[in-house]
């Protein structure tokens, strides 16, 4: 097994690295110390992986890393503004008591954040459907959605 | 994980030429997410050395319409089939097919042509396919056939495809104004969830309610999805009504028993797939 070099971004910042290609962009982004993905299942069932890849969705655990060679990734620890500042999802999900265990919240504001990238109006059951890949075993999933509501309310009202 | 060389291919061009010179020892990856679990179980064939990527090839993703044809490159994402203006106006059973399928993070990264690969018995977009009558597109080499859908699919998790062989593209004729479709997944949940049975079923009539075509594939109850040509044939011609319809959803059931022998389901399966098979013959039909 040869190692391979990949070219991609994490969080608008560049990474070379020389890497096994059996590695996961999950494991990757792990060892590079994006803790706020979680590996749950690893069959790509319960969404703790999500991280946003040009834009869309994928649980990194389906992406081997060689797939990734360019890509731009977003993690949740992308979404804090460089003051500190954290992001509107991130306070309404802290506001609306959002997280229990706290396992699956990374990959639930990632498909959450997906949404609210194209649409600042979903219904209740577009946030569903944004969130029908990430599985809560806490199972506090009106929190969740009521938490993207208000992410949506606060993000239309800073526009 | 098991253990492969990667290669990125850097266009159509070259994805083929790999395959040409690597055959069997070569497999390759589009959107990973049947093949990565498999690599993980480590149950890939030991002869394979190479995974080949091709879930970078533009050239391989795009909807069009071509001479009364609709063209799907295998590489295209079943977001990406959902979201289609094109799919939504001449096949928005496909689309809905399409957005059946796992979550919308597998839906961003599977694709058309990994779903009909793979092969699986239980696969939501190839019972659609196959009532669109869909041709694959075969490249070897600089060389290209076709085949049916039909043809191509062998058997559970099995196609008639050389190991030099690359799927690139599927497509169909587009359907006569005024047919209708329908596509019902049923699971034993609402997402992330795989097809316990499914139903595809086609039809255009006449003013007078004179069925014309009609095409009908249960998902998920045989080895492979197939058409139930009898039933079709059965269909054919007829007035639509209420008893014709009954004794339609009666013959799938018989048909499903008929091919699969019976099992410990057959109890549960044989009466809904016959009230399937009355549900989406009573959507896609006016019936007298």
């Amino acid at each position: 097994m040869e190692k391979i070099k990949v070219n991609f971004k994490v969080n608008g910042k560049d990474f070379r690295i020389e890497v096994s290609p059996n590695k996961r962009l999950l494991d990757v982004l792990r060892d590079l110390g994006f803790m706020g993905v979680k590996e749950g299942c690893g069959v790509g069932e319960c969404g703790a992986c999500t991280v946003l890849m040009n834009g869309k969705k994928v649980n990194s655990c389906m992406v081997l890393i060689g797939q990734a060679e360019g890509a731009e990734i977003l993690t949740v620890e992308g979404l804090e503004g460089e003051d500190g500042q954290l992001h509107p999802l991130q306070e309404a999900f802290i506001e609306a008591g959002a997280v229990q265990c706290g396992f699956c919240t990374p990959g639930m504001i990632m498909s959450s954040l997906e949404l609210l990238n194209e649409n600042l109006n979903p219904t209740e059951s577009e946030i569903r459907e944004a969130i029908s890949g990430n599985l809560c075993r806490c199972t506090g999933y009106k929190q969740i959605i009521d938490a993207v509501k208000l992410a949506a309310k606060k993000m239309r009202e800073r526009q | 994980m098991q253990e492969f060389n990667f290669i990125k291919a850097k266009n159509l061009t070259d994805a083929c030429n790999l395959l040409t010179e690597l055959g069997s020892k070569a497999k390759i990856i589009a959107g990973g997410t049947d093949l990565i679990i498999e690599l993980r179980q480590e149950k890939l064939s030991e002869e394979v050395e190479t995974i080949i990527d091709i879930s970078c090839l533009d050239e391989l993703k795009y909807i069009r319409e071509e001479d009364g044809f609709v063209k799907i490159g295998a590489g295209t994402t079943h977001a990406e089939i959902v979201r289609s203006e094109l799919i939504q106006e001449n096949a928005p059973v496909l689309a809905e097919a399409a957005g059946s399928v796992g979550s919308p993070q597998i839906r961003n990264r599977g694709t058309v042509g990994g779903n009909i690969i793979t092969a699986s018995p239980c696969a939501d977009t190839v019972p659609v396919l196959l009532a669109l009558d869909a041709v694959a597109v075969l490249k070897k080499g600089d060389k290209t056939r076709e085949v049916s859908l039909e043809e191509l699919l062998a058997g559970p998790y099995k196609v008639n495809l050389a190991d030099d062989e690359l799927l690139t593209e599927i497509y169909f004729k587009k359907l006569p104004g005024g047919a209708k479709g329908y596509f019902y997944k049923l699971a034993r949940r609402k997402a992330v969830a795989k097809s316990r049975m499914s139903i595809t079923a086609i039809a255009v009539q006449d003013s007078d309610k004179k069925i014309l075509d009609i095409r009908l594939t249960p998902g998920a109850v045989t080895p492979v999805p197939i058409r139930f040509k009898e039933v079709e044939e059965m269909l054919s011609g007829q007035k639509a009504d209420a008893e014709l319809i009954k004794k339609a959803g009666e013959m799938v059931a018989d048909q499903m028993v008929n091919i699969t022998g019976y099992r410990w389901s057959t109890d549960y399966k044989k009466p809904v797939i016959n009230s399937l098979t009355v549900r989406a013959l009573n959507s896609v039909l006016e019936v007298e």
